[in-house]
């Protein structure tokens, strides 16, 4: 592009946010620079960005905390990097009302620190609350543990503004917990990955904060056993808030790194448990009583209260985040399954890493269906990126037509040889007609998205 | 085309006897549950979604309107052929097609009647949660097309928080699948957009809903108070207390003794107001939210609660909830039922407000509503004969729909805006936000074959020259 036809595009930009919003790009998306990062303050602003860049033809990419921007396929070139960071304003909290409005640049931290005193919160806690917004959040559709009792985003998110790729403040649902009044756009928005907006601000019907949980653990060697022993719960009259499984690997995540031992004066000091244990967690809240009727049902040893569970439950939640810690070339995949086919997902997710060099940790909603896989490339022989293309090809293969198989992460030079998003059951030709509907020119991460 | 040689593409399609012309029998697809109505000039019964799908291009190619229908029990005239065409009744693909306990997942074809979702489940200890008062006669089709509500959707959620998959068929005859059975689907949720699109962007022909477990426990309560205002105070303490009923559910005195001389539900003749209160789940949980709701209802004031001892009683205490519009309907010509929502802490002051409407128009207005929830159903009385008191009746319902959004509220929590709320929807949506919902129905429906001028407002040009529907006998049993 013309210098030029930079120095309008950015004057204008300029003109619009203040020069002090607009700043020089530091962090990279798949190795390629944004040319500025600007930061609107309004719904208004944001959509008179985008304006400007939809009119120039200008590559727009949406970004709250930057906590998923590894994800999608890679972009060539970005010109502006949309930061939501200044909309970080409480837009309404009514507690009696159990309603909650935000900016889209509000933390999930900051959410949960703002209801918390009332003794009420989100039922959200996906990973790296303290840097992931909400509007990011929404975007990605992410999730977490308490997704297995409390639905996921779609289903307490009551109200949704956002800004279109044409310049447009666009508002959908409202601040009442029921609604029906024009198409449900928070539907649409939600998981739509910055493609058809950029969401500015979201309401959400919040929840009673329980008073008192407990967290069950059962230990099995064997998957089948885990997964009976999950079938138990299900069928059960429990109501767990989590039904969290986590295989032996899954479970060296939750907790710092070991320390690198001398191999020469390292001895344990009692036996080592080598024995593989697949884990399943059960999140109860309520009385003692109904503490107790769980303990009975449940049958098992090991209960986890107070801090204890707290971190446990803080390291599920970012367990995706610790495996990329330690090992920068892992894959994650995002697996979205009916209840009966986690077994079988997890099982071939195991056989495809081995397949591939690799190993596996697995975690997730046990029985919502959603399964976070890590596939980990053993330290001897880095893999080639036919490695990672193969091992998803395999994950996928074994899941059934309506499953999801979406590659959150994995190393650049592999990500562009082969499809991250894979299969989508919902028809493309559609999906694809909505978002040349929303943004016929592309200007929203163009060439990022499943259908593009 | 005229409709004597549509009916005969139409035979062929359907079949013989698929197909209603007579003006007789046309009448009886004139009006919905609501109080709009209009005349198809041919209903039509598909078996298949081959059929949906050819009936479609047909229409298409022939510029007819087609709209479709499950039992007629929608309140907002979704399924009411406002511009003439082809009525399309889905009563013959009323068929369960799968039932997947394992993965608490049902696949029904539109017309399946909503409880015999739950009657062909609940001996496995399932149901399907969308609980409509309509839902002895309404459809699954129906359903999803309005985002259908009940009293227990205030902790179970509505339709679209308990269908994951659908197939469709586009107005160009596309068939479509959107989303499966897992929770959640790599893309667009389109699958979670469709629900509640009135009919406006394709025909859902067959469905995946969730099953839920039934609850081992429930507590039925009838708190009884001898004023409106402490009712309403209950509500808001009940949920600033953070307990979250299974329903929550409120009838104003009038509205009480009107149910008690059609059904007779056990709810005291000399009380202000009742709520209905279920709590369900754990045993041990039940118990404990029995005993606070119990001691919260008597510290704002209930005169006294009472709880069902049995199944019987509990069955009778909902039996008057769910006849109640029925039971409206023995005493007067007809009524308009409104749908506002508002926050429900602000439950107190909007039933004063009503209550203020109901003098400045001289019109009896019946309050029984969602209480939990904040969705209102204030029942205004009327006798259509009476152009006076018709066009009372519509000026108090646009009252009251705006004092709702003034408090933050919505003009529809269940019952859709179909052609009753479409000239209110700028109310809550800027024009922006209104032509972007106009471009994501042309997405789907361009030419607006399909349930033409339902949900958006049309534009400037087309409102002039289009007749609003009047409202007419109320001659359904349907309610919300």
């Amino acid at each position: 592009m013309l210098t030029s036809s930079i120095d309008t595009w950015q004057s204008e930009l300029a003109s619009i946010v203040g020069q002090a919003n607009i700043f020089a790009s530091t962090t990279d998306i798949d190795g390629v620079r944004p040319e500025i990062t600007v930061a609107p303050a309004s719904a208004e602003e944001t959509a008179a960005v985008l304006r400007v860049a939809n009119d120039n033809g200008l590559c727009v990419v949406p970004a709250g905390g930057m906590t998923k921007q590894g994800m999608g396929d890679a972009m060539p070139h970005i010109d502006i990097l949309l930061s939501t960071w200044r909309l970080d304003q409480v837009l309404h909290y009514d507690p009696g009302d159990l309603t909650f409005g935000v900016g889209a640049g509000v933390t999930l931290g900051h959410v949960q620190r703002t209801l918390a005193p009332h003794k009420q919160f989100l039922p959200f806690d996906a990973m790296q609350s303290a840097r992931a917004t909400v509007g990011g959040l929404l975007a990605t559709n992410a999730h977490g543990p308490l997704k297995h009792f409390y639905g996921g985003v779609r289903d307490y998110c009551i109200g949704i503004e956002f800004a279109t790729a044409d310049g447009k403040v666009v508002k959908g649902g409202g601040r009442v917990v029921k609604n029906v009044a024009g198409y449900d756009l928070m539907k649409l928005l939600i998981g739509s990955f910055g493609t058809l907006g950029v969401i500015t601000s979201a309401n959400f019907k919040v929840f009673p904060l329980p008073q008192q949980t407990r967290t069950f653990v059962g230990n099995f060697s064997e998957l089948r056993e885990a997964l009976d022993f999950r079938d138990v719960v299900r069928k059960s009259a429990l109501t767990p808030l989590c039904l969290e499984i986590a295989s032996p690997q899954a479970q060296e995540y939750f907790g710092q790194a070991p320390e690198a031992r001398n191999p020469d004066l390292y001895a344990p000091r009692a036996q080592v448990d080598v024995r593989p244990q697949w884990n399943v967690y059960v999140r109860a809240a309520g009385s003692e009583r109904v503490l107790e009727r769980y303990r009975q049902e449940l049958g098992v040893t090991k209960e986890v209260a107070g801090r204890e569970e707290a971190e446990l439950w803080q390291w599920i939640s970012d367990f995706e985040l610790n495996v990329i810690a330690r090992h920068h070339n892992a894959m994650i995949i995002y697996v979205d399954v009916p209840a009966t086919d986690v077994g079988s997902a997890i099982a071939a997710a195991v056989k495809a890493a081995l397949d591939n060099s690799c190993m596996t940790a697995v975690l997730g909603r046990a029985a919502a269906g959603a399964v976070v896989v890590a596939i980990i490339p053993l330290a001897v022989g880095p893999p080639s990126a036919m490695h990672y293309a193969n091992a998803a090809s395999a994950l996928r293969a074994a899941l059934p037509r309506d499953a999801s198989a979406v590659v959150a992460r994995c190393p650049l030079e592999a990500k562009t040889r082969f499809n991250v998003w894979g299969t989508s059951p919902t028809n493309t030709v559609a999906m694809r007609a909505v978002r040349e509907a929303m943004d016929p020119r592309g200007t929203l991460n163009r060439g990022r998205f499943v259908i593009s | 085309m005229r409709a004597a040689d549509l009916a005969k593409k139409l035979r062929k399609i359907a079949g013989k006897d698929a197909v209603l012309d007579r003006r007789e029998d046309l009448m009886l697809y004139e009006y919905d549950g609501g109080v709009d109505r209009g005349t198809p000039e041919l209903v039509c019964f598909p078996q298949t979604t081959q059929q949906v799908s050819e009936i479609l291009q047909l229409a298409t190619k022939s510029g007819v309107p087609i709209v479709p229908r499950g039992a007629g029990t929608g309140l907002s005239g979704g399924s009411i052929a406002r511009k003439g065409g082809i009525v399309l009744g889905f009563s013959r693909m009323n068929k369960i097609l799968e039932i997947d306990i394992e993965n608490q997942r049902a696949v029904v074809q539109p017309g399946v009647v909503n409880l015999d979702l739950t009657k062909a489940v609940e001996k496995r200890g399932f149901y399907f949660a969308p609980d409509p008062s309509s839902q002895k006669a309404c459809t699954i089709g129906g359903n999803v097309a309005e985002n259908s509500g009940g009293p227990h959707t205030l902790a179970n959620g509505v339709t679209v928080n308990h269908v994951t998959g659908l197939e469709v068929v586009l107005p160009d005859g596309r068939i479509i699948e959107l989303g499966g059975k897992a929770n959640d689907a790599c893309g667009y949720d389109l699958t979670g957009f469709f629900v509640g699109s009135e009919g406006t962007l394709g025909i859902a022909t067959k469905i995946t809903v969730r099953l839920s477990k039934l609850p081992e426990h429930v507590a039925t309560l009838l708190a009884i108070y001898n004023t409106v205002d402490d009712a309403a105070n209950s509500v808001v303490a009940l949920t600033a207390a953070c307990i979250t009923p299974a329903a929550l559910e409120m009838l104003d005195g009038w509205t009480l003794r009107t149910v008690e001389a059609a059904t007779p539900a056990g709810y005291p003749l000399d009380s202000a107001a009742v709520l209905l209160i279920e709590l369900e789940g754990m045993r041990e949980q039940v118990e404990e939210d029995a005993d606070a709701v119990i001691a919260i209802c008597q510290q704002v004031g209930a005169r006294e609660v009472r709880r069902a001892v049995n199944e019987t009683e509990r069955q009778r205490l909902w039996m008057g909830r769910k006849n109640a519009f029925g039971a409206v309907g023995r005493i007067s010509p007809s009524y308009y039922v409104q749908d506002g929502v508002i926050p429900r802490t602000k439950i107190p002051q909007t039933l004063a407000h009503i209550e203020s409407v109901s003098q400045k128009y001289g019109l009896q207005i019946g309050n029984i509503f969602h209480a939990g929830d904040g969705n209102l159903h204030p029942l205004i009385l009327f006798d259509p004969r009476s152009k006076e008191q018709t066009a009372n009746t519509l000026a108090a319902g646009k009252e009251i729909l705006e004092y709702c959004i003034s408090v933050g509220g919505s003009i529809t929590g269940e019952h859709g805006v179909g052609m009753e709320k479409m000239d209110v929807m700028p109310m809550m949506f800027s024009e922006e936000s209104i032509e972007v919902m106009t471009r994501l129905r042309n997405v789907f429906n361009p030419a607006g074959t399909l349930n033409p001028q339902k949900l958006l407002p049309a534009s400037r040009s087309c409102r002039e020259t289009f007749n609003p529907g009047h409202p007419s006998l109320n001659a359904n049993e349907a309610g919300a």
